[in-house]
């Protein structure tokens, strides 16, 4: 008997499946790993075993017996511990106290340090976890950190272990560390689920793989049964769709270069390890890679969001590693963000307003600090001629228009200002087919006027076909660099997971630029 | 003149007794901000515990009933922590359930405090300004014979005698308060999720405390705390309440606390070192001639200190991360 | 519909207070109908005010409300909590009184704008460093500023029973200021205009104001950043804004137009500085009161400064007809703020939900 078993688990968000009756078992003793890119309802499937989300159809069976999970206080108490991505620990407090909490020992009201500290090393020496009871988590490391996550779902009585991206902030040595672990804890008579998008992991780790996509379980195996490659090719399969013809790119002189760049994020970790390439003017060179491998870092350094530790990015002959954001615009690059509500768009400002962000301070929008709100008006009709935005008039709220619409801002906006440079992270992101199509053309007719475009897109698809280039970004690095049209989907897939290069590789079918 | 004419112990005394209303609020301000709730109502609600103690202590002398008249003052120390803690409950409810902007509510309770005591001065004994003066004030709790004679070992039960032995009796509920707080936030189960709450309510959400209820709780800790407060100033302090008694000392109060670094204890300390300021000024009109200084720089002693303290000057003073943040359940 | 909720929202908190106010009055036996004719009376005319008195009182005592509503609105379109517009008042009467010392030689053409500009200095400079520390450290203003207040009662206390003392004896107020640097009354300069009581030109000044902050905002690159920060300060960044630098003009405009109010009122009314630890006007914190009744919007400023200041006109009368005590405006006023505040939860969470539901849309179509 199956110790969890989630069947027919069906979740929806506004206009979007994130489950379509999932159905998934765990055995006793068993690693099941979860596989998928974003977007393929991995952790949506978790939190509902969790009890973070409610399902809307199917149904929860532990050992065997249908039950409700409506918090996460149903499932602990079912025996069910999640260490979450973004972990739910409580900072300036102590190893310990962070373990109890919610559960305290207590005799009288007074919390029992000696017994607390007891159990936390009990546990401690049982699971081979070492930790330092008495350690503040925010002096820890974030693998520390890990571990006093996972000691927490012991302490609470977890039988049934779920593991969310686990080793996406931990160094290879820290990796190992964690493996092991694992090991040690189904040993000893747990389960685990390990939600991940690497290869090598599951390979590694897993008894069994699971992979979904867009909603679905596409496929069941075992690490025996297949390999990499065959994984890679269920991960990010696709159905086919129309594309529109595009022209071959002739790319002139360089306009971006990155050269080791190195980024860390505020605990010290590096994100980006080292990151170099180019962009010339005329082409696209798209970055493929699941989101969390310093795509986003490298967005932000490159725009002037964030702070590079080392390296250079220069644009033309001019050094913008230090440059503010203003200085880049200023510079000629543009930026088309990732999360348009909060970074791209103010949802309290009107059409026209949003549509000057970034260039209020120059002609023709401003003179001398006073704004001309003709010239603006102009502008801003124009703009919604040129790129077709559905609005009765600029003055509208920008926070009242259709997804779609507000991406169409943004675009104007940034194309607008000419760019030399262009970067655009996840730009159709919540976009239907017919909004999608426009930014896709919009983008090409950039490329052809001479404007050097960087794509950053966790829509493999998009990637594949918008790019001139495609860099692989995996683990803070760029890990593969191909030509349009040499390489297929399966073999990026597999770049993007970890995978590493092979000698004896039977090479995939090579598709031509654009049909898959 | 000679130090020991400046530094008696009856200016360490009054610095304790100055800083009692102080510490009270400053210890309910460490309690509510750990849960999460910023509380600038402080101020207001010090006042009206302020003015009910005055109140019913009043009503009770009147009352011809021996065992209400005896004991009098007692009910009007309880009264003034009943009416702190209700107008707290006007703020949690604010703060916790509409998901208010806590400082507008807070703002507006003080106005609301302010307007209120003032008004009810008016319905009540039909003048503005001032009460009466209670019959009896709260006495010093302690009351050991005066020492005979000179000498070395007279001296030391002397100072002894004003520093520990000659306080009214909220002046050592302050100091237990401070005591017994700093343990509980530290050593209790309450005090454990006291702090997860201020800090990341949502990692002890899922762990099962429950937010509402621990930051209501909070909230009302600190009305109760800071109507005690104003107890103190209507009768111990003085024996009758005045309009705006509390003369901002609820936001001196904030200042400790942040000073305090959010512990009870620290709250306690920073205050002492306010009331410290302020007895050294009040010392010193007696010393005219000899100290050129204003009172005015003493007066701005507290205040200035606070801004040293946020700039950073003394370490980064970082309340609970999640300070001020009403809680969404997803 | 957002107009609707724009003005239906503060009349509903005034016509909630009242209602409660009225409960009040009676719980303390006192007549509601009585008190609040007497309160209108007392603002507007009536028999038992003369109109012209009444009228002048609620506009005397409207104006520094005017700038110390448009002042703390101005913060608050920067999502700034500028609560010590209180000291930046004293600083700006202290800044009047120091210059109309110094200027009283000037054609008053020249002096009054003078004296003007110096006093906004000054309650821009007190805005400074409570601005430096937010932009740098974070420091959250409501802190600073509230303790700069106190620093700024104090200090002013010193200065004026020090150097700026009318007389070694007399030190709890300035000299009288010549009447050279006097704001004339208003029925002097409209033509035609009957003798308002006490109803000075600080009134024209801070209608001028408005309008300046207005077109500020709506017609300045500064307005433009100083509301993208208070919206979005993310998308600002974006967009080549620098929010440290935002925050500080933010900030000290603001201080600046508290500083205005406290001129207006010495060079208006008082013609003197007294020390402010025994008079403590608080216009500063029903400033507070009225950005946000008037919505942070400069018109809703002027309109809601109007109705503050008339409830204090008539707060006196209704002591005296209907033995009312003047409290029972403060708790009307505190009411009004917490139903203001009430609502902006409402409309905050109706905001909310249409962007979860945006963002779920997004984000669903990535999450995991």
């Amino acid at each position: 008997m199956p110790v969890l078993e989630l069947r027919e688990i069906t979740k929806v968000f506004p206009g979007v499946r994130a489950n379509d009756r999932v159905s998934l078992t765990l055995e006793r003793g068993e690693i099941v790993a979860l596989l998928g890119e974003n977007g393929a309802g991995k952790s949506t499937l978790m939190n509902v075993a969790y009890g973070l989300l409610s399902a809307d159809g199917g149904e929860i069976l532990v050992d065997g017996a249908p039950v409700r999970i409506r918090s996460p206080r149903d499932a602990i108490a079912l025996g069910i511990g999640m260490v979450h991505q973004h972990f739910m620990l409580v900072e300036p407090l102590t190893v310990t106290e962070n373990i109890i909490l919610g559960h305290e020992p207590t005799r009288f009201g007074v919390v029992d340090r000696k017994g607390a500290r007891k159990r936390v090393e009990e546990l401690s020496q049982q699971y081979g976890l070492k930790v330092e009871p008495d350690a503040v988590v925010r002096d820890l490391s974030v693998g520390m950190q890990q571990r006093v996550e996972i000691l927490k779902a012991l302490y609470q009585g977890a039988r049934i272990l779920i593991l969310d991206e686990p080793t996406a902030v931990l160094t290879p040595q820290e990796v190992r560390e964690l493996f092991r672990v694992i090991r040690s804890l189904v040993d000893a008579g747990l389960s685990v689920v390990l939600i991940t998008h690497k290869l090598d992991e599951v390979m590694g780790a897993a008894d069994r793989v699971v992979v979904m996509r867009d909603g679905r379980v596409v496929g069941e195996t075992t690490p025996k049964e297949t390999d990499q490659i065959g994984l890679a090719r269920m991960m990010v399969g696709r159905d086919v769709v129309l594309r529109i013809d595009k022209a071959e790119a002739h790319p002139t002189e360089v306009v971006l270069r990155v050269t080791d760049l190195v980024v860390k994020s505020q605990r010290g970790l590096e994100s980006l390890k080292g990151v170099s390439l180019e962009v010339r003017a005329g082409e696209i060179v798209g970055i493929a890679g699941v989101d969390g491998n310093g795509q986003t870092e490298l967005v932000e350094a490159i725009v002037g969001l964030r702070r590079a530790n080392s390296g250079k990015i220069a644009l033309k002959d001019r050094d913008i590693t230090r440059a503010s954001t203003r200085k880049t615009i200023e510079a000629g690059v543009s930026h088309v963000p990732e999360d348009r509500h909060r970074r791209g768009l103010i949802l309290e400002f009107d059409v026209a307003e949003n549509l000057i962000l970034g260039d209020h301070r120059r002609m023709p929008f401003a003179r001398m600090g006073i704004t001309r709100p003709g010239a603006i008006s102009i502008t801003a009709r124009k703009r919604i001629e040129d790129y077709d935005i559905r609005t009765p008039s600029e003055y509208v709220l920008a926070g009242a228009l259709s997804g779609g619409n507000q991406q169409k801002v943004v675009l104007a906006r940034e194309l607008g200002r000419e760019p030399e440079l262009l970067v655009a992270a996840q730009p159709t992101r919540g976009l239907d087919v017919g909004a999608i199509e426009f930014v896709h053309r919009r983008l090409i007719a950039e490329r052809d006027s001479g404007t050097a475009i960087l794509l950053v897109s966790m829509e493999l698809e998009e990637v594949m076909y918008l790019s001139d280039r495609i860099l692989v970004m995996y683990g803070g690095y760029v890990v593969a660099e191909f030509e349009a049209g040499e390489v297929d989907a399966e073999r990026i897939g597999y770049y993007m997971t970890g995978g590493k290069p092979t000698e004896s590789a039977a090479e995939p079918v090579v598709a031509s630029g654009g049909a898959l | 003149m000679l130090l020991s004419d400046f530094f008696t112990p009856d200016l360490f005394a009054s610095a304790i007794r100055i800083a009692t209303p102080l510490a009270l609020a400053a210890i309910g301000g460490a309690i509510c901000e750990r849960s999460g709730v910023v509380n600038i109502a402080l101020e207001g609600i010090m006042l009206v515990g302020a003015f009910a103690g005055v109140v019913i202590t009043l009503a009770m002398e009147a009352s011809k009933v021996p065992f209400l008249v005896d004991n009098a003052v007692w009910f009007g120390v309880l009264a003034a922590v009943l009416a702190g803690t209700a107008l707290s409950a006007i703020h949690a409810f604010a703060s916790v359930t509409l998901r208010m902007d806590q400082i507008v509510s807070g703002t507006a309770l003080n106005i609301l405090a302010l307007g209120l005591t003032g008004f009810l001065l008016e319905v009540i004994y039909g003048h503005a300004g001032a009460t009466n003066s209670v019959v009896h004030q709260l006495q010093p709790v302690f009351d050991f014979p005066a020492v005979q004679g000179a000498g070395f070992w007279s001296d030391v039960w002397y100072w002894i005698d004003q520093l520990v032995f000659s306080y009214t009796p909220i002046v050592y509920m302050a100091i237990i308060a401070a005591i017994v707080g700093q343990w509980a936030m530290f050593r209790t189960r309450w005090g454990l999720r006291l702090r997860a709450l201020g800090e990341h309510p949502r990692a002890a959400d899922t762990v099962g405390v429950r937010i509402q209820r621990g930051r209501y709780m909070a909230v009302l800790m600190s009305g109760a705390l800071a109507g005690l407060g104003g107890a103190y100033l209507s009768l111990e302090q003085n024996s009758s309440f005045s309009e705006n008694m509390t003369s901002g000392r609820g936001f001196i109060a904030l200042a400790a606390n942040i000073f305090g670094r959010w512990t009870p204890i620290g709250g306690y300390l920073a205050s002492l070192l306010f009331g410290f300021a302020e007895a050294l000024e009040i010392k010193m009109q007696g010393f005219r001639d000899v100290f050129q200084i204003p009172t005015q720089f003493f007066l701005m002693l507290p205040y200035v200190l606070t801004v040293v303290v946020l700039a950073g000057f003394m370490g980064r003073a970082v309340g609970p991360a999640e300070v001020g943040v009403p809680y969404e359940k997803e | 519909m957002s107009v609707l909720r724009t003005i239906g929202v503060p009349i509903l908190s005034v016509l909630l207070a009242v209602g409660i106010g009225s409960l009040i009055l009676l719980a303390g036996g006192y007549d509601p109908l009585k008190a609040y004719a007497a309160l209108f009376q007392g603002a507007f005319g009536g028999p038992m005010r003369k109109p012209l008195d009444a009228i002048g009182d609620t506009l005397v005592r409207s104006t520094p409300l005017m700038f110390t509503g448009l002042a703390v609105g101005f913060g608050f379109r920067a999502n700034l909590f500028n609560i010590g517009a209180e000291g930046q008042f004293i600083l700006g009467s202290l800044g009047a009184a120091w210059f109309g010392l110094l200027f009283a030689g000037l054609p008053t053409i020249a002096s009054i704008p003078l004296i003007l500009i110096g006093a906004a200095l000054f309650g821009a400079a007190w805005a400074f460093i409570p601005a430096l520390l937010k932009a740098r450290t974070g420091a959250h203003e409501v802190i600073t500023t509230m303790m700069f207040s106190w620093i700024a009662l104090y200090l002013t206390s010193w200065i004026i029973s020090g150097p700026l003392a009318e007389s070694a004896t007399n030190n709890f107020q300035t000299p009288m200021l010549s009447s050279a640097v006097w704001l004339p009354t208003l029925d002097k300069i409209i033509p035609g205009l009957p003798a308002l009581k006490y109803a000075h030109a600080g009134l024209l000044v801070a209608i001028a104001a408005a309008i300046v902050v207005a077109l500020l905002l709506r017609r300045t690159t500064l307005g433009y950043e100083v509301r993208a920060v208070g919206f979005n300060p993310t998308a600002a960044q974006n967009g080549g804004i620098s929010i440290p630098l935002t925050t500080i003009w933010a900030l000290c405009i603001s201080g600046a137009l508290a500083g205005m109010a406290g001129a207006s009122e010495v060079l208006g009314v008082t013609h003197r500085m007294y020390d402010q630890v025994s008079a403590g006007a608080g216009y500063g914190f029903t400033g507070i009161a009225v950005a946000l009744l008037g919505r942070k919007n400069p018109a809703g400023i002027i309109v809601a400064a109007l109705l503050f200041g008339a409830l204090s006109a008539g707060s006196g009368t209704m002591q005296l007809f209907a033995s009312v005590p003047d409290k029972i405006v403060m708790i009307i006023q505190a009411l009004i703020i917490f139903f203001v505040g009430a609502e902006t939860i409402v409309s905050w969470y109706v905001k909310r939900r249409q962007r979860l539901a945006l963002e779920r849309r997004g984000a669903a179509h990535a999450a995991e």
